[in-house]
């Protein structure tokens, strides 16, 4: 991913933002699933699997959407990107509506809150 | 044929679910998700597919999450008879491996790798 930006040091930087946020995210699901510790290579392969996880909804979406004949796509399509690769589509409205959820501050919020 | 009044269409509660999405706040932030799904050509303006979405992902890193803690759990019970009740988990690689391989994912790490 940072290899296709170049050598811009601006895009590089906004790339590792975006990655220090999903690594945050990595860290308070294994937080809220009883883990009190973790090693970094760990970290780093889920960190690595969320974002190519999330590219790949993105693009499987897009081509169902396509395929159909149109332009943006709907929640059926993602739903059916969704089932195509084998996630569980039931599950989710238990798993969101989960107790101890952590949720972390949007950067814009975050941006604003320090100056 | 008689058609049962108390039968739920398909597609019932993931209206439902998309209902709840709208005043609903994801892990990830959505500026983030929006980024990752725009460098993949996907380009929307409803927030609830973006949230969807959102949802859909962590739960995945959630589900192999929890495999590699009951990994923890089942090696650590043979080893260590003393029982402590505030016991610390340290997901490492040695959980995450086997519980990612029952996804039919293989990780390696590569040698003298720091």
């Amino acid at each position: 991913m940072e290899m296709s930006c170049g050598s811009v040091g601006t895009v590089k930087e906004s790339v590792s933002a975006r990655r220090r946020v999903l690594y945050s995210a990595v860290c308070a699901v294994c937080h809220e699933n009883e883990f009190s510790l973790a090693d970094k290579p760990s970290l780093d392969t889920l960190l690595q699997m969320l974002q190519s996880l999330l590219f790949e909804i993105g693009r499987s979406s897009q081509a169902f959407c396509e395929l159909s004949g149109r332009t943006e796509p709907l929640v059926g399509d993602v739903v059916m990107a969704l089932i195509e690769m084998g996630l569980n589509c039931d599950s989710l409205s238990s798993y969101a509506m989960r107790a101890n959820r952590v949720t972390i501050a949007s950067p814009q919020l975050m941006a604003k809150q320090s100056t | 044929a008689t058609v049962t009044s108390n039968v739920k269409p398909v597609g019932q509660p993931l209206v439902d679910f998309l209902h709840h999405l709208e005043d609903y706040t994801p892990t990830i932030p959505d500026a983030v998700t929006v980024h990752y799904l725009n460098t993949s050509g996907f380009e929307t303006s409803d927030p609830r597919i973006v949230r969807l979405i959102s949802v859909a992902a962590q739960k995945f890193i959630s589900d192999v999450v929890n495999d590699a803690l009951q990994h923890c759990k089942m090696r650590g019970a043979g080893q260590s008879k003393k029982t402590s009740k505030d016991k610390r988990y340290t997901l490492t690689m040695e959980d995450l491996s086997p519980a990612l391989a029952e996804y039919g994912i293989n990780v390696k790490k590569p040698h003298y790798f720091n």
